[in-house]
């Protein structure tokens, strides 16, 4: 069994071992840390949005409602209880777990409808830190200075240690029961339930997972940014970003998230810094095209000669 | 389920190409050839119009010292030209973030420069302090940047947002205006002026009878203007971007509705395009901040005065009149150039400390220069000013307060129709 | 206080009939190809433009812009669905595909609208639809809020009568019901489809030429909050039937309003409150069939 369970989980950590690799060295190649940084950001979303879209077909559109509620959670932490980076970082994914909570019932939702309302759900959270009213609590439209922590390298080794434990987790979710128990219930929902699997106690679980990750992507993100106001985390770009970036990886592998997002953001900086005139433009041809004659994900190159993908 | 090194390897090939392509910006060492000054501007977005035009006047700057060999380096004692590297931040902050970092990492410019507004300026300020770079800021003014620990900050242009309405409370209260309704947008640049505003009003025991906070992308006041002249405001002070302050005017002029004063605050640093787009009879007996080139300097001890400078910017091919946001960026470029000429050396912390050194003896056509101790900007004031119509159908600029600037009277209450 | 109230609800009346327009286009589109359009909102803006360059170029009244908004969606319409639609359908997930798609396909709309009219704020002349303020129960508002909301009522209705009374019509809401069962009875799926997709934009350029008076002005950044607020919009109504879209405006409207004339700074939260609420309380909309499963 045990040994059943190493073959099986071994090239899930060989991946998490590789990037941890790439992105503990590249900044002593290339000093542009920020890039880096939002590249593994966008990994981790792109991943945690995997989790959820990959494994049980609902797309949250609002998925950076997760990640900008881990931004404040922190944020709060450190401006009103004076708490340690630590005890600020593990309070993201705690309270976007609990909107995940409260925003539990959205999953009776199917399809688009569930898309549409998780985006207003994070609409909702935006408008409502952002309002001068919250001045107070949140720092309303005026943003929040976390300068008194502010450790960009630390920060960074600490997004490290996200891409690898979420890419652990999708190695999970991609080999285990459990994992392909959500698979089933994505494909046929009813038979699922009729073959005695706890259909909506494991959608919750990996719609917690998922939320957990952008939490702590967000704490991370906000620990690393320092000074930001609220659209900073909360843009709709941010969700958008992770979707393109999954889907033209190839959602439902464990590869497909880290590719597209580390492909297409490296694609995106490149057209910024050489073509910025056109910067807008070109993207937005480049994605076109990329769903015309990849419709299914750059590591559909591979599946469709055989190639069974991780 | 079977899993095979070579998938991974092509897998890993994909990716390190990835990286790879993130590394093609190009990596210059500093070079006496050229002074680099780095900058972004916002192509698309909200902040895009405001954006640009600071651009382009750091662009005419750098285009005027070219034409004369470059700027005077006191460090090389040599002209050497300027260069700009500017990349499009699309009004986005992450996207900003990472391209601050290519101008200070790979560019390695002389200089940076921030993009427009507090919001694009604010992702640059730890970048900045933590490269040890000093952030040139021209247009992000809020107070919360600025402090005594980081010394890789100083803003050339604009005072924080949070004075701007000194003058204006001033000049209500002088009015004799009583009763005033405030609608004011949920972001720093607004809510600044609006927590100002009533707490120098409040000073004169006045109450505002209205006092709103709308949404930042709010653009439809029909219902609102009616929701406020219910209350029967004498002012009514509407503090915006340019987008809510278009709407806003066009709201009022097609709604009906008459206030004795209005006061909005884009009208009077982008004059032209709100002429332009939101019609001169919107704008007409309104008020706002009259800013440069709009009042005049004509004594400035560097660079040109403001008839100079507007007679140089139409010489230059511009189609419109120069606005408020292209004399910053100018006026930014030129007291660039004076530090460049007066610093012994190219330390970021010396140009700081010479610009310090200008502080209190300069002035240009923003108006006179003077830093605080944490490098914000406390110079310029900008006076209250009324859009009085004439007989050729033409707006005139009226200063109105204060008195040793003003250039003619209030029309208040404002003709009806 | 009274009047106030009354105000507010007139006045968000007319501006959530504007938005059944502004939305019915997106619904259309969603109900018959299963498409996440993300890029209507710059659709509503090329009307919005295509009326500006009307007025400022050749002098015309900015109602052209509706012929002209349906003539684009012909010349656009058409090559773009044969280019992109029936690929789609193919794909394995073609209503999560079409929405990276349409995102570059709104980068690209949004890019060129900066490079061929500059960012900032455009506006169409005050009085060109009238400068009177007809008011109704008392309550005053611009005439061109009553020509926005009269042809919006025309369009919709026009929809629905085109749905219900013509023989294109039932096809279109044969394929809404089920794609396969309506290939499989012999309708021509692709031609019903593409005039579907063409009459969606028109119905967003067309609304687009309002888009100046009742938001002020038109500028290229715009189009995602109008995408955004459609959808809310789309869901509040019900998907399929445009009299849904034509009351989820309303709904939208008059709450916008209301809260605006008395908590201005939460207004913004009101289409997606109710969105949530009633997705979570009814989930096929006010007016609609059942969403929910598992």
């Amino acid at each position: 069994m045990l040994k059943s369970n190493w073959s099986r989980f071994w090239p899930g950590m060989l991946v998490a071992a590789l990037l941890a690799l790439v992105f503990s060295v590249a900044p002593m190649g290339y000093g542009n840390t920020s890039l880096l940084f939002m590249m593994m950001t966008f990994i981790v979303l792109a991943q945690g949005l995997n989790l959820l879209y990959g494994f049980t077909g609902y797309l949250p559109f609002g998925y950076v409602g997760f990640f900008g509620t881990g931004a404040y959670a922190a944020a709060l932490m450190v401006m009103k209880l004076h708490a340690p980076v630590w005890a600020a970082v593990l309070a993201g994914p705690l309270a976007s777990m609990a909107i995940a909570l409260v925003l539990g019932p959205l999953l009776r939702l199917s399809g688009a409808y569930f898309s549409i309302a998780n985006l207003a759900a994070s609409q909702i959270l935006f408008f409502v830190i952002s309002n001068p009213h919250m001045t107070g609590i949140t720092g309303g439209p005026y943003g929040v200075k976390l300068d008194r922590i502010f450790a960009p390298t630390a920060s960074y080794a600490a997004m490290i240690v996200l891409v690898v434990l979420t890419t652990l987790i999708a190695a999970y979710f991609r080999y285990s029961r459990f994992g392909q128990g959500l698979r089933a219930m994505a494909d046929d929902p009813v038979s699922a339930e009729m073959s005695a699997i706890p259909v909506v106690r494991m959608r919750l679980m990996a719609w917690l997972t998922s939320a957990a990750v952008a939490g702590l992507a967000g704490a991370i993100y906000a620990w690393n940014l320092s000074v930001f106001y609220p659209d900073a985390v909360f843009s709709l770009q941010i969700s958008i970003f992770a979707i393109v970036f999954a889907l033209f990886g190839g959602v439902g592998t464990v590869l497909g998230p880290i590719i597209g997002a580390g492909l297409l953001y490296a694609l995106y900086n490149a057209i910024g810094i050489s073509a910025p005139q056109y910067f807008q433009l070109i993207y937005g041809v480049l994605i076109v095209g990329l769903v015309m004659f990849l419709p299914e994900g750059i590591l559909s190159l591979l599946t469709r000669r055989g190639i069974n993908v991780f | 389920m079977t899993f095979k090194g070579s998938r991974l390897t092509a897998a890993s090939a994909a990716f390190a190409l990835a990286a790879a392509i993130g590394t093609t910006g190009a990596s210059a060492q500093t070079a006496p050839s050229v002074i680099k000054i780095g900058t972004l501007y916002a192509g698309s977005g909200e902040f895009a119009v405001s954006s640009q035009a600071q651009y382009d006047g750091l662009k005419f700057w750098a285009k005027k010292v070219n034409k004369d060999g470059g700027v005077f380096v006191k460090a090389y004692n040599k002209k050497i030209p300027v260069k700009i590297v500017a990349y499009d931040d699309q009004s986005s902050t992450s996207t900003a973030t990472t391209l601050y970092n290519q101008l200070i990492t790979q560019d390695h410019v002389d200089l940076l420069v921030a993009d427009f507004g507090s919001v694009l300026t604010s992702v640059a300020v730890p970048l900045a302090k933590e490269h040890n770079q000093l952030l040139v800021d021209v247009t992000g003014s809020s107070a919360g940047f600025f402090s005594n620990d980081n010394k890789y900050l100083v803003d050339l242009s604009i005072p924080s947002s949070g004075v701007w309405p000194i003058p204006l409370a001033k000049h209500l209260i002088k009015q004799g205006v009583k009763k005033v309704a405030i609608v004011y947008g949920s972001n720093d640049f607004d809510s600044s002026q609006a927590d100002t505003l009533k707490s120098e009003l409040k000073k004169a025991g006045i109450t505002p009878v209205y006092d709103h906070a709308v949404p930042t992308n709010e653009t439809n006041y029909t219902v609102l203007l009616h929701a406020a002249a219910a209350t029967k405001p004498q002012a009514m002070v509407e503090l915006g971007y340019m987008s809510n302050d278009v709407a806003f005017l066009k709201s009022l002029k097609s709604s009906g509705l008459h206030f004795p004063m209005v006061f909005t605050i884009f009208p009077g640093q982008f004059k032209a395009l709100m002429e332009k787009n939101a019609g001169k009879d919107a704008l007409a007996y309104t008020y706002s901040y009259p800013a440069p080139p709009m009042i005049k300097y004509e004594q400035v001890s560097l660079g040109l005065n403001t008839d100079q400078f507007i007679k140089a910017w139409e010489a230059d091919g511009h189609k419109s009149a120069p606005n408020f946001v292209n004399t910053a960026g100018y006026s930014t470029g030129i007291l660039l150039a004076k530090a460049l000429s007066t610093a012994p050396d190219m330390k970021q912390l010396t140009i700081r400390s010479t610009l310090e050194g200008f502080s209190g003896n300069t002035s240009t056509l923003v108006g006179p220069f003077a830093l605080s101790q944490t490098g914000a900007q406390m110079g310029e004031r900008l006076p209250v000013a009324q859009f009085q119509p004439q007989k050729d159908g033409s707006l005139k600029t009226v200063v109105v307060y204060p008195d040793a600037m003003a250039t003619g009277k209030a029309i208040y209450p404002a003709p009806q129709g | 206080m009274t009047a106030l109230l009354e105000y507010a609800i007139v006045g968000g009346l007319l501006y959530g009939i504007f938005f059944g327009l502004v939305a019915v286009g997106l619904n259309l589109i969603f109900g018959v190809m299963r498409i996440i359009n993300l890029a209507h909102g710059e659709f509503v803006v090329l009307g919005g433009f295509g009326a500006y360059w009307l007025t400022s170029a050749f002098g015309l009244n900015p109602l052209w812009g509706v012929p002209l908004a349906a003539l684009g969606a012909v010349v656009i319409g058409f090559p773009l669905y044969y280019a992109i639609v029936p690929r789609l359908q193919r794909s394995r997930d073609p209503e999560m595909l079409s929405f990276i798609l349409f995102f570059g396909l709104a980068q690209v709309i949004e890019a060129l609208v900066t490079l061929g009219f500059g960012p900032d704020q455009r506006t169409l002349p005050s009085d060109a639809l009238g400068s009177g303020s007809p008011s109704v129960f008392g309550q005053a508002f611009p005439e061109s809020w009553w020509w926005a909301a009269g042809i919006s009522v025309v369009a919709i209705v026009g929809l629905w009568l085109y749905l219900t009374r013509t023989r294109l019509g039932f096809a279109t809401r044969a394929i809404m019901a089920n794609r396969d069962e309506a290939l499989a009875t012999g309708i021509s799926v692709d031609r019903v489809s593409s005039i579907a997709f063409i009459i969606g934009l028109a119905l967003a350029g067309a609304a687009g030429v309002f888009v100046p008076y009742l938001q002020g002005s038109v500028a290229p950044g715009i189009g995602n909050d109008l995408t955004t607020t459609s959808f809310a919009i789309l869901i509040i109504g019900s998907l399929g039937n445009p009299i849904g879209t034509l009351l989820g405006g309303l709904v939208f409207g008059v709450g916008s309003m209301l809260m605006q004339t008395f908590y201005a700074s939460w207004s913004n939260l009101v289409p997606y409150v109710l969105l949530v609420a009633i997705v979570l309380i009814r989930p096929q909309g006010l007016f609609g069939k059942s969403v929910r499963h598992a």
